[in-house]
């Protein structure tokens, strides 16, 4: 069940995740992005995906992570399931997503997500918890 | 933030009124809608972009204006196609979003006697592709050969006529494209979904002509009262928005090289004349010719279901097709003397007067149409340019009524059914891929844009020609 809070803008959307760590931050990133562009919730982990990804800034790591993901979604036409792990070494990002093919008929799609952007991008940690918000193009 | 109004409808922002602004910035609002542009981000976005390098004349915004990323959506900025920068953000990530209209010799009356059969035929023809892929299978050689040849592509291959093209801003093909600089992702992003609607804001609506201001143009565009037209909205769909994605990515490290600093990432940009900013107007070009094929394989699909409904009588006209998300080269004379520049129109419509020689010679005479699509089930609207246009704001006006609730507020406390139901009784059908589509895109989440319109026509940017009504809506 993703965690997140949607946040308001004009044209689009956004939205705010939480973490004990900055992984769960970025995994939670994910599943908040996956739940605003599809019903997942029937999803199963039958599949294995390895993801890469880098970025000279935390702020690049996640947008490039988030916009992998949506490679995934609507390049590979593959749902994400579950993040099974995801570790971020000095300016890298790498991930196991279990997931299936997509099939329209269980994975409800809701909308088509275009980004993940650096628009109000905020990135923080404070007393050990982490939060992002991120703005996706509609 | 200081606004001095020049007159009713023009207001500017003098480039005094922050550091780092190289020029003012020129809206265009009237009293509400100067009222509600002030409650986002939208004028603070239109001075970052007043801090570009090489912008020549202000950074315009048009009366839709509303906080996109990086720059407002409604905005316009021309740079020194020599000294001044490209960017993805004032393109956007759905490059050639734009409108297509196209006129057919069948009534209002007749078609509504068959009103649910046609757009239950055109919802099956039309896939929006939210999820799946659509009915066009093509191999990645004929991708490249769309990114290069744009709408003339589809017309070679049986999906359309040769009219079609004449009657497309560029003939639906910008030149100097290269599907080269498209990245393998853009393209296996794109290829299934080439002739798809979109989601988000994008439609295809049945209309009628509800009333007609301009009787000269009208009949110069084959408009008359109560004849039905088609509107189809839609844009590049993934390869479109990749490319913006992947440029985005490369020109953030770039600008370190070029010693760019900016007040908001999202405004990422180069020079033009670099090999960073070379390679993305190609990309750029080649995303723009995706989507002239796509909204060209949508034409012959709903050519083909106006057929199927009312069969061989039924005839359909493309009247024109303009783009309102894209950076384009052009030359203008700008306080004496000539200006040659890449303007960018991110969510802004070309809008070029009588007698242009780039508008299609049936239409020198009024000018060329400009079509501004309202939102789900209010009016649309078919302009034509005015000198006031290339005078001011470098051949631009607005592009639809801009939105003014969040999609998140939109929503709520909306029922999907209800909303459907309460168009059906104002005579309007819609059939949707999604819930949302249809919640989020209620008309209350859009400023009125007969207000948009009338700015604009005050203004002397574009003139009014005829109004139109919706009566069938598919969406993604």
């Amino acid at each position: 069940m993703a965690e997140y809070e949607l946040l308001d803008h004009t044209a689009d959307t956004g939205f705010r995740v939480c973490g004990a760590s900055l992984e769960q931050l970025f995994i939670r990133a994910a599943e908040a992005l996956v739940d605003i562009a599809v019903d997942s919730s029937r999803g199963q982990a039958r599949e294995r995906r390895t993801v890469r990804c880098s970025g000279p800034t935390v702020e690049d790591r996640l947008v490039n992570w988030l916009n992998e993901v949506l490679w995934l979604l609507d390049g590979e036409r593959f749902l994400p399931a579950v993040i099974e792990e995801l570790a971020l070494e000095g300016e890298s990002v790498r991930a196991i997503v279990c997931g299936e093919p997509r099939d329209d008929a269980r994975h409800r799609p809701r909308i088509v997500v275009k980004a993940a952007t650096f628009h109000q991008l905020v990135i923080r940690e404070h007393n050990g918890m982490w939060e992002a918000e991120v703005f996706l193009d509609i | 933030m200081p606004i001095e109004h020049v007159d009713e409808v023009r207001h500017r922002i003098p480039k005094g009124a922050r550091h780092g602004m190289r020029t003012d910035v020129l809206f265009y609002a009237s009293g509400s809608i100067l009222e509600q542009v002030e409650k986002d981000r939208a004028l603070e976005q239109a001075m970052n972009v007043a801090c570009l390098p090489g912008i020549v004349g202000p950074s315009l915004a048009m009366p839709d204006i509303h906080q996109g990323y990086g720059f407002p959506i409604g905005g316009v900025a021309a740079m020194d196609w020599d000294s001044g920068v490209v960017s993805p953000g004032g393109v956007g990530y759905d490059i050639n979003c734009g409108v297509r209209l196209i006129r057919t010799n069948l009534e209002q009356d007749e078609v509504r006697a068959r009103l649910k059969e046609l757009v239950d035929q055109v919802f099956r023809d039309v896939p929006c592709g939210v999820g799946g892929k659509g009915h066009l299978d093509i191999t990645e050689k004929q991708l490249n050969q769309v990114l290069e040849q744009g709408a003339g592509w589809m017309v070679e291959h049986g999906y359309g006529e040769p009219s079609d093209i004449e009657h497309c801003e560029e003939h639906g093909c910008l030149a100097a494209a290269s599907a080269g600089e498209v990245s393998a992702r853009a393209k296996e992003r794109g290829r299934p979904q080439i002739g798809t609607l979109g989601s988000g804001n994008h439609f295809l609506e049945i209309q009628f002509v509800h009333r007609v201001y301009d009787e000269e143009a009208a009949r110069c565009f084959g408009l008359h009262e109560g004849q039905v037209v088609v509107l189809i909205h839609s844009g590049s769909r993934g390869l479109g928005h990749q490319v913006c994605t992947d440029f985005l990515a490369q020109m953030g490290a770039a600008m370190k090289k070029y010693g760019i600093t900016l007040p908001d990432r999202q405004l990422a940009c180069v020079p033009i004349q670099s090999p960073e900013g070379q390679s993305y107007l190609k990309a750029m070009r080649a995303a723009a010719n995706f989507a002239w094929a796509n909204r060209q394989a949508m034409l012959h699909f709903v050519r083909g279901s106006f057929q199927k409904v009312f069969g061989r009588r039924a005839q359909l006209a493309l009247i024109y097709d303009v783009c309102h998300n894209i950076a384009k080269r052009e030359k203008y004379e700008y306080q004496g003397r000539t200006v040659d520049v890449l303007v960018h129109r991110k969510g802004a419509t070309r809008a070029f007067p009588p007698r242009h020689p780039e508008i299609p010679a049936g239409y020198r005479a009024v000018g060329q149409p400009v079509l501004i699509p309202g939102s789900m089930g209010t009016a649309s609207w078919v302009l034509a340019g005015c000198e006031g246009a290339i005078e001011e704001s470098f051949g631009s006006v607005c592009h639809g009524a801009g939105r003014l609730l969040s999609r998140h507020a939109a929503k709520h406390g909306r029922d999907a059914r209800a909303v459907q139901r309460e168009l059906e009784q104002h005579g309007i059908l819609v059939r949707s891929e999604t819930r949302d589509g249809i919640i989020e895109e209620v008309p209350e989440a859009y400023k009125d844009v007969d207000e948009v319109i009338e700015v604009v026509h005050q203004a002397g940017l574009a003139r009014k020609v005829a109004r139109l009504r919706p009566m069938g809506v598919i969406k993604g």
